[in-house]
Formats: structure tokens, sequence, C-alpha cells
């Protein structure tokens, strides 16, 4: 019997690595040929040229930045959110026919889901961001602090990661797409308007927009700092649950 | 004996506490061996495949591939294998040149091996017209030959087929049959089917499984030899009824029942070698003027011996829950 690989054979370390590549690329493929990233990218960035220009006169920098960041919690995080409450249970069908069956391991599989659709929430807003700021810097009084500024930007980045991961962890952990996609609409609410009424303060979307003018012009506190924890934290929890999930179940 | 690629040693997978899909299974297959994996629809075929490339874990039991426990973690083992799902889905918008890439940097292969199987194989399957195509639009035996292309694109040495002609035309099953065969000189196959005759065309050996138990697992001849009764079936053109009364003297015929016009099934002594039945019949229709249209033995297809296994399991199953 030939025995090309087995137990003996170990791959090398790009070789090992090549189904997560194939999977990232496949699927950043998939979304940016998507009309959902056109449509996206688009209404969003027109939303900041409309902002930035409309304030012209009496706008600061503190004031229009946060603004346009808060967009993203509020509005775009739907899209966040339907993409990734359905990264996975969207292809169950094709999941074990296609990829699962092949040479490839569940942690391969999940890892490249969690990192493709955290690259793709990342380019997508430093694309809008990049507008805003830009404009911004250019049009409006320059109350800011530059390292304040790259802070806030980082920190709502950091904010969408969460959510991106959150979605992938209940695509993980639940067959049913629509089911994702509803248990993340609530909860992503629920920490953003619920959360300062109990208490949870630092782990709250709408909180972190609240303070992210003084951050812009160079304040940071300690619950900034805590929020930074919380968000790494869920991160890495919903991460490291799902991924355990996924190695265990049927597919 | 040559070695064992397969091998499923009390294999049972029980979905949420209720239902017993596979059921204590116990079936080896040995390398070069083409082994047909039969069962009605619903009889577990699929949830043994799925539990042998380690897709789905067993609630008891093991299965091992290449002498190695297959678990969701093989991939290495998966390395070895291809595998061609019923009704196969993938994704929508890759074009089978894309997908089949694709499909090689999952298996791992460098970038010119890639190009130089995948122009291979898609010429091979006959989808090089359409090889830009997104698969969304393909028919189903369009996307049959594209998975069976992806099944072939890591070149394995174990090839899992579930149901490969389900779905195709007359002509597209011919092909994949044929394609099979082929294979089979240089590769181990394992192919589940529900449907007989192709099973009897192209395998070697057979296992057969009902309600998620194995009842038969040896030789396509074992099987048909198990179930063999002392029955020759002949089809003749003429006077049939001069040749029954030919036979009630015939010292070597047990019975004889008349089939349609021309079909006569004899029992014979079970003493009689079927091949002397068989002359004993044919000469005494040729003694009484008849022309012999076709001759079989009643028992020597593989649908009545599956058949035949099936109600053995069926009135064992009943004398055990009496």
């Amino acid at each position: 019997m030939k025995n090309r690989v087995g137990s003996s054979g170990q791959p090398s370390r790009g070789e090992a690595l090549a189904p997560f590549w194939a999977i990232v690329q496949a699927d950043l493929g998939g979304l940016f040929r998507s009309r959902i990233t056109y449509g996206w990218l688009l209404a969003a960035v027109f939303i900041q040229v409309v902002r930035t220009l409309g304030s012209r006169s009496a706008g600061t920098t503190s004031s229009v930045v946060p603004s346009g960041l808060s967009d993203f919690v509020y509005i775009w995080s739907l899209v966040i959110i339907g993409l990734a409450a359905s990264s996975v249970s969207s292809e169950a069908g094709e999941l074990a026919d296609s990829i699962m069956s092949k040479s490839v391991t569940r942690l391969d599989y999940v890892l490249a889901k969690f990192a493709s659709r955290i690259a793709y929430t990342l380019i997508c807003f430093s694309l809008v961001t990049a507008v805003l700021v830009g404009l911004t810097l250019r049009l409006e009084v320059g109350d800011y602090d530059a390292l304040g500024l790259t802070s806030a930007v980082l920190l709502i980045a950091l904010t969408l990661v969460t959510l991106t991961t959150l979605g992938v962890g209940l695509s993980i952990a639940m067959p049913n797409t629509v089911m994702a996609i509803v248990t993340l609409l609530v909860l992503w609410y629920a920490m953003t308007i619920l959360f300062p009424v109990v208490g949870l303060d630092p782990l709250s979307p709408g909180s972190v927009l609240g303070e992210l003018p003084g951050i812009v012009r160079g304040a940071w506190s300690w619950g900034e700092s805590e929020t930074v924890a919380g968000f790494v934290a869920i991160s890495g929890v919903s991460t490291a649950l799902s991924s355990a999930y996924f190695h265990l179940k049927d597919i | 004996m040559g070695q064992r690629v397969i091998e499923m040693e009390n294999l049972t997978k029980i979905f949420g506490e209720k239902l017993i899909a596979v059921n204590n299974l116990n079936f080896a297959v040995e390398e070069g061996a083409i082994f047909g994996f039969l069962g009605p629809n619903g009889a577990g075929k699929t949830t043994a495949i799925r539990l042998l490339l380690g897709l789905i874990r067993p609630t008891a039991g093991e299965v091992k591939v290449f002498g190695e426990k297959m678990t969701p973690g093989s991939s290495s083992l998966r390395r070895r294998m291809g595998y061609l799902p019923t009704n196969p889905r993938f994704p929508p918008k890759m074009t089978p040149i894309k997908y089949l890439d694709f499909v090689g940097i999952l298996f791992r292969l460098g970038r010119e091996e890639r190009v130089k199987r995948l122009s291979t194989l898609i010429r091979s399957v006959g989808l090089l017209g359409d090889s830009s195509r997104e698969i969304a639009g393909f028919s189903t035996g369009m996307v049959t030959r594209l998975g069976l292309a992806a099944a072939l694109m890591n070149d394995p040495e174990l090839l899992i087929l579930d149901e490969p002609t389900s779905g195709l035309d007359p002509n597209g099953r011919m092909s994949t049959l044929e394609l099979i065969a082929e294979l089979g000189k240089e590769k181990t196959i394992f192919v589940s089917s529900h449907i007989l005759s192709d099973i009897d065309r192209i395998c070697t050996d057979v296992g057969v499984l009902s309600e998620g138990k194995g009842i038969f697992s040896g030789s396509i001849k074992d099987m048909k030899k198990r179930t063999r009764s002392h029955v020759v079936r002949l089809e003749l053109e003429g006077d049939v009824r001069k040749f029954c009364e030919a036979l009630k003297p015939a010292k070597w015929v047990v019975g004889f029942e008349t089939r349609g016009d021309y079909g006569v099934d004899i029992t014979f002594a079970s003493e009689l070698p079927m091949a002397d039945a068989v002359r004993e019949a044919t000469d005494l229709a040729s003694r009484q003027g008849l022309d012999l249209i076709s001759v079989s033995s009643s028992t020597s297809s593989i649908e009545d011996a599956f058949m035949e296994l099936l109600r053995d399991e069926e009135s064992r199953g009943f004398l055990r829950a009496t």
C-alpha cells in the first residue's frame, strides 16, 4: 500500500497552514464580491462625506469623528451582525461536502472563519474611517490629540471585532442562521442600551461612544482600559468556546 | 489476504439518544477491492460513510482507515481519501477551475501539481466547456461529475462514493460506472448504492446494511450462493404446456410453475448440481421442439439475493421480538 502521508509524514509549516489560508481567501473573496459589501461601503462613505461637509462651519474633530464612528455601533453593526452570524451556519450543506471531507482540521476551518470575518470587518471599517478622519482633519477645527484620535478609532475597531467574534461564535453554536442573527441582535443592543443601566458601562458600546470626544482630545481613563480588557476577554472566550464546541460537534 | 484499508468494529451511532442510525456494524474492506455498500434508503449508509470520514463521532465502537483510528482530527488520513457525496453541494459562486484549485490547496498540493491535475480531471469528466461557468448554473449530472473530479484531485488511495449514479441519466450512469470500474484497477473503492444492478456490475465485494445493522459481508458470488435455491428459470418459444407435460415424469424434477405465457420455473432435486439441471431442462425443451429464449437460476440475480437477505433479517427480528 502506498504510504505517502501518514502519521510519520508531517507536513511543513507552510503546507500545514495552506488549508487555513485557502479558506480565508475563499471567504474574503466571496464577501468582497458580494453586493452587500459594495452597497455598505458606498452608503457609509457617502454618509461620512455628507456629515463632514455639513458640519464644515461649526464642527470640531472631537465631535465629528465620534459622530461618524457611532454609525458603526448603531447602524452598520446590522451588516456585521448579518454577515458574522451567518458565516458558518449558512454553509452547513457545503461544509461537509466541499471542505471538511478534505485534509482540513476543524481548527483550521474555524480559525479561518474567525480570521476572514474579522479581517473583512476591519478592512471595511478602515476604508470608511479613513474617509471620515481624512476629511475631518482637513475641514474641521483640529481640537484633537493624535494619540487620542488613534485610540478612539482603535477602540471602535476592537468593539466591532468583539461583535464579529460573537457573531461567528453564535453561527458555530446555532445551526439555524436566523436564530443566530436574532440572538446576536438582541445581545448587541442589550449591551449597547441596557448594560449602562445595570452598571456594566465598560462593556457597553453605547457608553464607549459617550467617552469618545474626550478620548479624541487625549483624555484616556481607567474606564477605557477596562473596556479594552473586557472586549478582549469577550472575544477570546467566544473564540475559544465556539472552537471547542465545533471540535466536538457532528457535521 | 490483502491489507485491510477499512475496518469497522462494533461501530454504532445514535443521534440524540433516539435514532439508532448505525448499529454495531462490523465490516472490513481489503486493499484493491471495489466494495459495494448496499442497503435500502434510510438503512444508515450515509451515516456510516460520515463516520468513515470522521465528520461525525461514533457513539460506540470505532472505524479504522489504513490501520489508524479515524477521528475528526485525522486530516492526514483524509489526505489519502477521496469522497463523492450524494447530490454534492459546492460553493455556488466558484467555477470548476477555482473549486478544484481550492480543493487542491485543502489537500496541500503544490501549484504545479494542482494545475496539472485539475486540467486533466476537468477534461476527463467532460467539463472543459463549462470550466469557467459558475457552479450555481450546473445540472445534477454536471455537479456529480465535478464532485468526482474533486474526489480524485488528491489521487487518493481510497475512494468513497455515496450513491454516485443518483440523479444521472442512463448515459451518465453508464459512463460513471465504467469510470469507477477503471479506477478500481488501481484504487480501493467503497461505493454505496441502493441500485443493485450497479453494484453487481462493478463490485468485487459487498456489505449489506438493513436498519443500521450489517446483515452480510463477503464477495458478490458468496452473497448469491448463500441464497441459492434449486430453481432454474426458462423462457421458451413454442408450446409451453407440452413442455410442462414432459416435465411431469422426469425424476430430477421436484416441481414446476409457469410464469406468464413463455416462462417456467423448475424446482430440481437438491443433490443435482445446477449445471446438470440446466442441461436436463434445455435438452428436454429441445426434444419437445421449443426454442430457448433465456435460461437463468431464479436466484442468480443480486436483487433476489438482496431481498432474501432482507427477508431473513426481518423474520429474525420478528422472532427476537416474540
